[in-house]
């Protein structure tokens, strides 16, 4: 290497440079340009079905918005869909967590099986669940339910069933991320703290309030996060399992900007919707990281 | 000797620990059982109700799935492909980002690592819109290189960060070291940090290439008759066949099946992932 170049890269701030240069070119070109385009879409009207009507409009996308019921609708839903998926994670993993601790042996067939659901496609566990699960006279759960002598639930094909479904494809998907952090999590905590609480005769319950709790809140927190961010732009297991339906039963914020888009071909509204989504993502995310920063501290 | 209450009580204890685990367990795994179970059936078994436990196996399904009219031998290259080749671009642009997050003196890197993390936020929905658009004007629908091109939105962000964790762990006495060696600030990297956070890297490989091969809402939008990964294979499927149960069963297996090995096989990397931001609390992040 010629020395001006091999001395210029071993500055140490040109060679950092160097190095995130090329990560940071290409997140600007496939992140931030297409959201651009996006917002600047949203502005538009972009009716592939209607394109003479095509041009800029301002906020009327925005406007339009205000005073559609289907979005409020899906709106609704998005906060159902994701207030009960995250709660159930978490409640159900660290239910689970603390059972699986006071195990002595075979902790590791739980950690085996709880990878199961994260590693299958959110689009084939929704078609899994639409066929061999919940199917009408077919699917497994229609032979339980109907075996325990309740009446026959057309689970995907009526309206509230329907949300309770997909809340529970999702839950039954993700709880096991919840589990193996909060296990991972509890596994690290130090184990004199018990000790000392066990000899002061602390019960159980306040062991867990007093101490578990607050070592847990930083990996309870993450784990809200990252669950939230993902239950906000759900899509493939809905999608596969409902398409939305009945109706707009089960059609999240997600669905309902996606279908805009790709079936009625209103790309500017549709946009306008992905925006509206975006800025919910980051309104609740910045939330969830004052609360963290805010409790760690 | 008469019986300990304690020991009794704590072992009826056990006792229903077990009971529930196994519940909790079999709800995981029954699904995925079930399918196995179903795939094994003849259609016309299938759809006996209420369903037979008793029949005679057949891998006829799974011939079916892989070399009948609906085989998805060609979808489970083209899902290979695209997992691939994002992998090894990913990889390459983020180990360096990382290192340089991690361990370099970098001004606006605060600003800069913002910028990363946010961008992970974008819901893919508000991707493929404009996506769709701008490969539709350029002629990328379709395209291995529009769908690789679009799966970097999700996969580089995100190896950044896991990498970012994995490098903070490196002593900096081993750079010391190599720096009084009077090794250049690219030996360093390529001889002393790489092989240090190996396992790291082997981690952001396997979530890499699991989130590319379980892509849908991009895949079934931007890809079409010539890129077709094994997602919307098994969509198509399902609304083109409606009822052909066992035989989706046996195709969804064939195309899970390298994820649930990997899930097996590095279920403990896979854990170290999932825990790595949470365990530590996510650093500076």
């Amino acid at each position: 290497m010629p020395a001006v170049t091999k001395r210029l890269f071993d500055k140490e701030q040109n060679f950092a440079m160097l190095l995130v240069a090329p990560a940071v070119v290409i997140l600007l070109a496939t992140t931030t340009l297409p959201l651009a385009f996006l917002i600047w879409n949203s502005f538009h009207s972009i009716n592939l079905a209607m394109p003479f009507m095509n041009g800029f409009i301002g906020f009327e996308n925005y406007r339009t918005m205000l005073h559609d019921g289907e979005f409020w609708h899906s709106l609704g839903l998005t906060a159902i869909y994701t207030a009960s998926t995250v709660i159930m994670q978490l409640v159900i993993g660290l239910g689970l967590a603390l059972l699986v601790m006071q195990i002595p042996a075979g902790q590791w067939l739980f950690r085996i099986v709880a990878i199961l659901p994260i590693v299958l496609a959110p689009v084939v566990v929704g078609l899994f669940w639409r066929t061999l699960m919940l199917a009408p006279n077919f699917g497994i759960v229609d032979f339980m339910t109907r075996a325990l002598g309740f009446d026959a639930v057309n689970w995907l094909g009526s309206t509230t069933p329907a949300l309770v479904s997909v809340i529970l494809i999702h839950t039954w998907q993700w709880t096991p991320f919840a589990f193996l952090v909060l296990l991972a999590s509890l596994a690290s905590l130090p184990p004199d703290v018990y000790e000392a609480a066990r000899i002061d005769r602390a019960s159980a319950w306040r062991r867990f309030i007093h101490i578990t709790l607050p070592l847990l809140r930083p990996a309870i927190v993450i784990v809200v996060i990252m669950r939230s961010m993902i239950a906000l732009s759900a899509f493939a297991a809905i999608f596969a399992a409902t398409g939305g339906g009945p109706g707009t039963a089960t059609e999240i914020l997600n669905l309902y900007a996606y279908r805009t888009s790709f079936v009625k071909l209103d790309f500017g509204y549709g946009s306008a919707l992905a925006v509206a989504l975006l800025l919910i993502t980051l309104v609740v995310s910045s939330v969830l990281f004052v609360i963290r920063t805010a409790r760690t501290r | 000797m008469a019986i300990n209450p304690h020991i009794t009580a704590r072992r009826r204890r056990n006792v229903i620990l077990y009971l529930i685990s196994i519940a909790v367990l079999s709800v995981w795994a029954f699904p995925v059982i079930w399918a196995i179970v179903v795939s094994l059936k003849s259609e016309t078994e299938v759809l006996a109700y209420p369903p037979n436990l008793f029949f005679r196996p057949t891998l006829d399904n799974y011939s079916d799935a892989l070399f009948g009219s609906f085989s998805i031998v060609q979808s489970f290259i083209t899902s290979f492909v695209i997992s691939a080749l994002t992998t090894v671009l990913t990889i390459i642009f983020a180990v360096p980002a990382a290192y340089a997050f991690a361990r370099l003196k970098l001004r606006g890197k605060k600003v800069i690592g913002f910028y990363t993390l946010v961008t992970q936020m974008i819901p893919p929905v508000g991707l493929v819109i404009p996506y769709f658009l701008i490969l539709n004007r350029i002629g990328w629908l379709d395209t291995y290189q529009g769908m690789v091109t679009v799966f970097l939105t999700f996969s580089l962000p995100f190896a950044i960060w896991l990498l970012v964790s994995y490098m903070e762990d490196i002593p900096q006495e081993m750079e010391e070291a190599a720096y009084l060696d009077k090794a250049s600030r690219f030996q360093t990297l390529w001889h002393i940090i790489l092989p240090q956070v190996r396992g790291g890297i082997a981690v952001t490989v396997i979530f890499v290439f699991l989130n590319a091969w379980n892509e849908f809402l991009f895949a079934v939008q931007l890809g079409g008759n010539t890129v077709r990964p094994v997602t919307v294979a098994m969509y198509n499927f399902v609304s083109v066949e409606q009822t052909l149960w066992a035989k989706l069963s046996a195709a969804a297996l064939i195309a899970m099946l390298p994820m649930i090995i990997i899930g097996i096989v590095a279920q403990k990397q896979i854990v170290k992932g999932l825990t790595v931001g949470a365990v530590k609390g996510g650093g500076r992040r």
